[in-house]
C-alpha cells in the first residue's frame, strides 16, 4: 500500500500531473472565496477542460478545486463576513468577529492550518480505509448492491431538515429520470415520449449540470445583491505561524473529533461540508468549557469547522473509491468524468486501476501544501478576484456549462437536457424541495435497476434481498434510517410547537 | 381546496408519475428474460405517486402560516432563463461563436445595463474575450468540436 503510494507521490510530482493539480488548486481557492459560486459551480467549470486530459491529469485537476475550494472558502467568511461556500458558514460564526476585533490574520490562519491539518488527518483515513471496504464490497452481489444504493437513497432523504416526505419524493423523481429512454439491461425502447433525445436515456452529468449551475446562479440573480462589499487594502495578516498552530495543536481532541465527524459525514452519501461543518461546529460548542463564548470570535469554532469540511473531502473520496457512491456533488462529477474516460467505478477501481488510485491519494495529499503555497504567496490577491461582479461572472460560467454539456456527446441533445434540468432545479430549489436525493437518485437510479434485475434473473426469490445478511443488514439499516428521520422530525415539530405555544403567551 | 404550494407540486407529481405509469402497462416483455422493460419503472413510478399523494395529504392536514414575503427579483431570473433559451436554440443556426458573443453580451448588460460608451465598450469587450478564450482553449488545445451554424457555417 505505502509502495503504491509513493509511486503515486513520485508520479504526482511529474511536471503533466503537477501543473493540473496546481490550476485546479488555484482555480478551487478563487471559486471557494467567491461567494455565491460554490465548489460543486467551480468543479463543473472545470470539468470540460479536463476531457481533453489523461484520466489522472483531469482527476488530479479536480481534487485540487475539491481541496483548494474547501479552504479558500474561509478567506471571505473570516475577513468579509460573508461565506465564500456553504461549507464555510460556522467558519464566519467564529471567524468574522476575531477579525473584527483586529486579528484578521489570526482567524484567517487559524482557519488554513486547521485546514489544512484536518484535511491531512482525513489522508490518513483515505488511504488507509479505501482498499479494506473495496475488498469488503467485493463481496457484495447485486442484492448487496441493491440494498446498498437503496440505503444510500433513503439516508440522503432521511438528512433533509425540511419535509421527509419531500426528501424522499425527491430521490424518487431522480429514479424516474432514469426510467425514462432505453432499459439498461436489455436496451428495450420505453418512456421516450415520442423526443427523438430521450431514446437514449438522459446522462447524469448534463442533468447534474443543470440542476446544481441554474439553481445557485439564479437563487443569486434573485436576490439582486452586489458582491462588490468594501474590502480594506490595509487588513493586517501578519500573525505568528508557530503561535497559530500551537493554538491548534494544543486542542487535539477537538481537532481529531472535528475531522471525525468530518470524514464520518463525508463518507455518508450526498451530504457534504455544509452539514460537517455545522456538526462540528455544534458539537465543539458542545463539549467546550466557554459555550458562551461562541460567536464571539474564539479559535474552537474557526477550528472545529474548518478541520470538519476539509476532512469530508477524504470521506468522499473514500465513498466513491470503494463503493461508487458520490459522497458528495463534487465526487458525483468526478464519477462523470471517470465514466467519460471509460472508467468503472466501485469496488473493483482500486484493484484494476491501482496507478489511476493511489495517483488520486497522492493528489489528494499535495493538494494541501499546494494550497497552503498559494495562500502564503496571494491571498490578497484572491480577495481582489473575489469582488468581479457577478454580471460578467454568471454568463461566463453558464458558457462553460453549455460546453461541459456539448462536449459530452457532441451534440445539442446533452445541451438541451441541460436547459431543461436547470428550470426544473431552480422549481425544485423554489418549491423546497432538497437537490441532494434528486441527484443521487438520478446517478443510482439505473444501478438499482440493473442489480434488482441481475438478482431476479439469478434468482426469482425475493427473500433472498432479506436473509443473504449483508443485503439484510444494509435494508435494515435503510428501514432504521426513515424510522429515525420520522422521530427525528415529530420531535422537532413538537419543540417548534411548544416553543410557538411558549411564544402566545 | 385549501392547499399550498407543496399540495399543487405533489399533484402535479402525482399526475405525471400515473401518467408515465399507464404508459409502462403498454410496454411489451422481451421472451428472452423474465423481467420486462416495465417491471422496474412500474416499482419507481408507484413509490413516486405513493410519496406524492403523501404530500399532497400532509399539506392539506397541516395548519398554513402566514409567511411574510420575500422581495426576490423573479423577472430578472425569467429573462435570464429566457435569453439562455434562446441562446441554446441559436447554437445550431448562428454557430458557437456569433450565438456566445451576443448571449455574453445580452446577458451581461441585463445584468449590468451599460450607461455610458465606456460601459458598453466593456460589454462588449467581455463577450469578445469570452467567446474568444473558450474557443480556442476548447477547439485548437482540448479537441473538442463546437457547433458550427447551420446559416452561418461559422
Amino acid at each position: 500500500m505505502f509502495e503504491l503510494l509513493g509511486v503515486g507521490l513520485l508520479d504526482m510530482f511529474q511536471v503533466k500531473y503537477l501543473v493540473p493539480l496546481f490550476i485546479g488548486t488555484l482555480i478551487g481557492v478563487v471559486g471557494g472565496a467567491l461567494p455565491g459560486i460554490t465548489i460543486t459551480m467551480t468543479v463543473i467549470v472545470v470539468l470540460p477542460f479536463t476531457f481533453g486530459l489523461e484520466p489522472l491529469q483531469g482527476l488530479a485537476c479536480m481534487i485540487g478545486v475539491y481541496v483548494g475550494g474547501e479552504t479558500g472558502g474561509l478567506i471571505t467568511s473570516c475577513l468579509l463576513g460573508i461565506p465564500g461556500k456553504p461549507s464555510a458558514v460556522a467558519t464566519t460564526f467564529d471567524g468574522f468577529p476575531m477579525s473584527r476585533n483586529g486579528e484578521p490574520g489570526r482567524a484567517l490562519w487559524l482557519g488554513i492550518w486547521a485546514s489544512i491539518l484536518g484535511g491531512l488527518l482525513g489522508a490518513v483515513v483515505l488511504v488507509a480505509a479505501t482498499g479494506p471496504l473495496a475488498q469488503l464490497a467485493l463481496r457484495f452481489g447485486p442484492w448487496e448492491y441493491f440494498a446498498l444504493f437503496v440505503l444510500a437513497l433513503s439516508m440522503v432523504a432521511g438528512l433533509v431538515e425540511s419535509s421527509l416526505v419531500k426528501g424522499l419524493l425527491s430521490g424518487a423523481l431522480g429514479c424516474v429520470v432514469t426510467v425514462l429512454g432505453n432499459d439498461p439491461v436489455m436496451g428495450q425502447p420505453r418512456l421516450a415520449l415520442g423526443i427523438s433525445w430521450l431514446e437514449g436515456g438522459i446522462p447524469f452529468l448534463p442533468v447534474l449540470i443543470g440542476v446544481f449551475a441554474f439553481s445557485q446562479i439564479m437563487s443569486e440573480l434573485e436576490k439582486s445583491t452586489k458582491n462588490t462589499e468594501a474590502l480594506s487594502a490595509a487588513l493586517n495578516l501578519a500573525v505568528s505561524h508557530v503561535k497559530v498552530l500551537w493554538e491548534i495543536l494544543s486542542r487535539p481532541f477537538l481537532l481529531l473529533w472535528s475531522t471525525f465527524i468530518g470524514l464520518v459525514i463525508g463518507v455518508l452519501p450526498a451530504i457534504g461540508g455544509s452539514a460537517a461543518n455545522m456538526l462540528a461546529y455544534d458539537q465543539a460548542k458542545k463539549f467546550s468549557s466557554r459555550p458562551e463564548k461562541f460567536g464571539s470570535g474564539i479559535p474552537e469554532g474557526i477550528i472545529a469547522s474548518e478541520a470538519s469540511n476539509n476532512a469530508n473531502v477524504a470521506g468522499s473520496l473514500v465513498t466513491i473509491m470503494a463503493f461508487g457512491i458520490p459522497g458528495d456533488a463534487v465526487t458525483a462529477v468526478m464519477l462523470g468524468a471517470l465514466t467519460i474516460h471509460g472508467i468503472q467505478s466501485g469496488p473493483l477501481f482500486i484493484s484494476q486501476n491501482p496507478a489511476l488510485a493511489y495517483g488520486m491519494f497522492a493528489a489528494y495529499i499535495l493538494a494541501h501544501p499546494l494550497v497552503l503555497i498559494l495562500l502564503f504567496l496571494g491571498v490578497r490577491w484572491v480577495l481582489r478576484i473575489v469582488i468581479v461582479p457577478k454580471s460578467i461572472l454568471f454568463p461566463v460560467v453558464l458558457v462553460l456549462c453549455v460546453v461541459g454539456a456539448y462536449a459530452l456527446g457532441n451534440s445539442m441533445a446533452t445541451v438541451y437536457v441541460l436547459f431543461v434540468f436547470g428550470i426544473l432545479g431552480y422549481l425544485m430549489v423554489k418549491l423546497g424541495f432538497p437537490l441532494a436525493p434528486f441527484i443521487l437518485g438520478v446517478i443510482l437510479g439505473d444501478q438499482i435497476e440493473i442489480n434488482l434485475v441481475r438478482s431476479l434473473m439469478t434468482d426469482s426469490n425475493l427473500w433472498l434481498f432479506v436473509t443473504r445478511p449483508i443485503s439484510a443488514l444494509l435494508l435494515a439499516a435503510a428501514a432504521a434510517s426513515i424510522v429515525l428521520s420520522i422521530w427525528q422530525h415529530r420531535r422537532m415539530q413538537k419543540k417548534s410547537a411548544v416553543a410557538a405555544g411558549a411564544a402566545d403567551f | 381546496m385549501n392547499l399550498s404550494k407543496d399540495g399543487w407540486s405533489g399533484l402535479a407529481v402525482l399526475a405525471a408519475s400515473l401518467f408515465l405509469f399507464a404508459l409502462t402497462l403498454g410496454l411489451k416483455d422481451n421472451p428472452l428474460v423474465p423481467i420486462g422493460p416495465g417491471y422496474y419503472p412500474r416499482i419507481v413510478l408507484a413509490v413516486t405517486a405513493v410519496f406524492a399523494l403523501a404530500l399532497v395529504v400532509s399539506d392539506f392536514l397541516s395548519e398554513k402560516s402566514v409567511r411574510a414575503r420575500e422581495s426576490l427579483n423573479y423577472l430578472l431570473v425569467i429573462e435570464m432563463f429566457a435569453l439562455f433559451g434562446v441562446y441554446v436554440g441559436a447554437l445550431p443556426y448562428l454557430g458557437f461563436r456569433i450565438s456566445t458573443f451576443l448571449y455574453v453580451a445580452a446577458s451581461n448588460a441585463l445584468l449590468d445595463p451599460p450607461r455610458s460608451l465606456k460601459s458598453a465598450a466593456r460589454v462588449l469587450l467581455v463577450a469578445a474575450i469570452t467567446t474568444v478564450v473558450v474557443y480556442y482553449v476548447f477547439e485548437r488545445y482540448l479537441t473538442v468540436l463546437l457547433p458550427r451554424g447551420r446559416w452561418t457555417n461559422f
